[in-house]
């Protein structure tokens, strides 16, 4: 599948699916005018992408500052599209990445990993621009 | 508040108590089908999923609402901390228009003692020839050697001088009159009812002393008997910081400027007063920024940047109208003072 790379804007995140390489991450704020024209493309890449069958492992950096309600509901719903391709033999990943000090992004990747029992999913506190 | 809620009070009791009552339907099913039962099982892990989602994105929305409410806050205070900023610089501003103010009636003052010393300068030198002329015709008389020649001749000195002095001492007291109508107007900056044309005229009488030594001529246009309700004092600052600013920008030393005040009325209840000079004119880069405060070319050698500004300030406050300026590089500088005749009464009139 061709790579799908969506550069950041002022309200929405940088997305990059490299699904060749199974690595795909979304970084930055998400406050989106419309969240459908956001996320439907992504929806709809992922689940060709999860439906191929086996598929190669998935990792799936997450490494969000800001979002509101709308993105946290997708992101939700992208958790349970991962966790259905994980239950389903797929080898998944999730990085949950933060700045340390900001407890509150560590607490909806606790409350978000709550659903998920067969990914794999990682807390990582990352001081910025350390990677 | 906390202590109004009742102790076991739960956000999502309504749902707890659904999903207890599909938990229990799940038990009663336990002996159905098993088709039946997965059905309903997936459907209370989904409902339990939903609720979960729910209570997420309700802590999503409280935290974005927190954060506004946050920001709001800093907002509010970013704000007043601008607003208290910009009243002390106003003040720090109206400081420096009373400074500069003083400064000018430092000017007028010197302008006034000029120009009243020539009338009096004649004044004195008739006396003083009267006076002379007087002893001599005295020494005749105490030597009653005096002819008709003589005091034909004296009476001829004696008429002139005295007409003279009495010429020049009411024209040393119009100019005093004048300038101390002035000086009152630019300390008091109270309205009055006044002559426009008188007022212009007393303002150049003021400046007139620093204008011909220069060369430079005013010619002034201005209807007779145009009174205005307004604040003269207001007005012949305005005049004075124009014409000193074409004095001092318009011109290379010993080119002589024409400068001309015309005033004329496009309806009954308005001034327009077009004042221009025929000097270097404004370079572009510079016309946008006069009437701003502290804009000035001339730092070093004393300017304040303040003139035009005070100007600008004084039309816009007190007099109640605006002030334009048209200039190009080469084609002189118009200003145009556009104001009502009678201006509205201020409280503090700056």
């Amino acid at each position: 599948m061709e790579r799908l790379t969506i550069p950041a804007t002022e309200r929405s995140p940088e997305v990059d699916f490299d699904f060749a390489g199974g690595r795909l991450s979304i970084r930055g704020e998400s406050y989106p005018e419309d969240a459908a024209a956001l996320f439907g493309p992504l929806f709809a890449a992922l689940d060709r992408f999860l439906a191929a069958s086996p598929g190669p492992a998935i990792r799936f950096d997450f490494e969000l500052i800001y979002f509101n309600s709308s993105s946290a509901k997708a992101l939700m719903n992208m958790f349970q599209m991962l966790e259905k391709a994980a239950e389903g033999g797929r080898a998944v990943t999730v990085n949950w990445i933060f700045a340390p000090e900001d407890e509150t992004m560590r607490e909806f990747g606790e409350d978000f990993s709550e659903d998920l029992s067969h990914v794999r999913f990682h807390l990582v506190a990352t001081p910025p621009d350390g990677g | 508040m906390a202590s109004g809620k009742p102790p076991d009070f739960n956000l999502f009791g309504a749902e707890e108590k659904v999903l207890a009552a599909a938990e229990g339907l799940e038990r009663r099913v336990a002996d159905g089908p098993e088709e039946l039962r997965a059905d309903v099982r997936a459907l209370v892990e989904a409902y339990r999923r939903a609720v979960r989602e729910q209570r997420r994105l309700v802590k999503v929305s409280d935290r974005l609402q927190g954060q506004l409410g946050t920001v709001n806050q800093e907002l509010a205070k970013r704000t007043a901390e601008a607003e208290e900023a910009l009243a002390r610089l106003r003040d720090a501003q109206e400081q420096l228009v009373q400074t500069e103010k003083l400064a000018s009636l430092g000017a007028l003052v010197g302008g006034v003692a000029h120009e009243i010393n020539t009338p009096v300068g004649i004044a004195l030198s008739c006396a003083s020839h009267l006076s002379d002329a007087t002893a001599a015709i005295h020494r005749l008389f105490a030597a009653d050697d005096i002819g008709v020649d003589d005091f034909q001749r004296y009476m001829d000195t004696a008429a002139d001088t005295a007409r003279l002095i009495l010429a020049n001492c009411e024209r040393a007291a119009a100019l005093i009159r004048s300038f101390k109508q002035v000086a009152v107007d630019r300390t008091t900056s109270e309205r009055r009812r006044f002559d426009l044309a008188a007022t212009i005229g007393a303002t150049l009488d003021s400046l007139g002393p620093g204008l011909r030594q220069a060369g430079h001529t005013v010619t002034v246009a201005c209807p007779a008997e145009l009174m205005m309700e307004s604040y003269p004092g207001a007005l012949g600052q305005v005049l004075t910081n124009l014409v000193m600013n074409s004095v001092v920008h318009g011109y290379d030393q010993g080119v002589a400027g024409r400068l001309s005040i015309r005033v004329d009325q496009p309806d009954p209840v308005t001034v327009r007063l077009v004042y221009a000079d025929d000097g270097k004119g404004i370079p572009d880069e510079y016309r946008a920024r006069v009437f701003d405060p502290f804009f000035t070319t001339r730092r070093g050698s004393g300017g304040t940047g303040l003139g035009l500004h005070i100007a600008h300030t004084l039309v816009r406050g007190s007099l109640g109208g605006t002030l334009t300026v048209d200039s190009a590089p080469g084609r002189g500088t118009t200003f145009t003072l556009v104001m009502p005749v009678t201006a509205e009464e201020r409280l503090s009139p700056g």
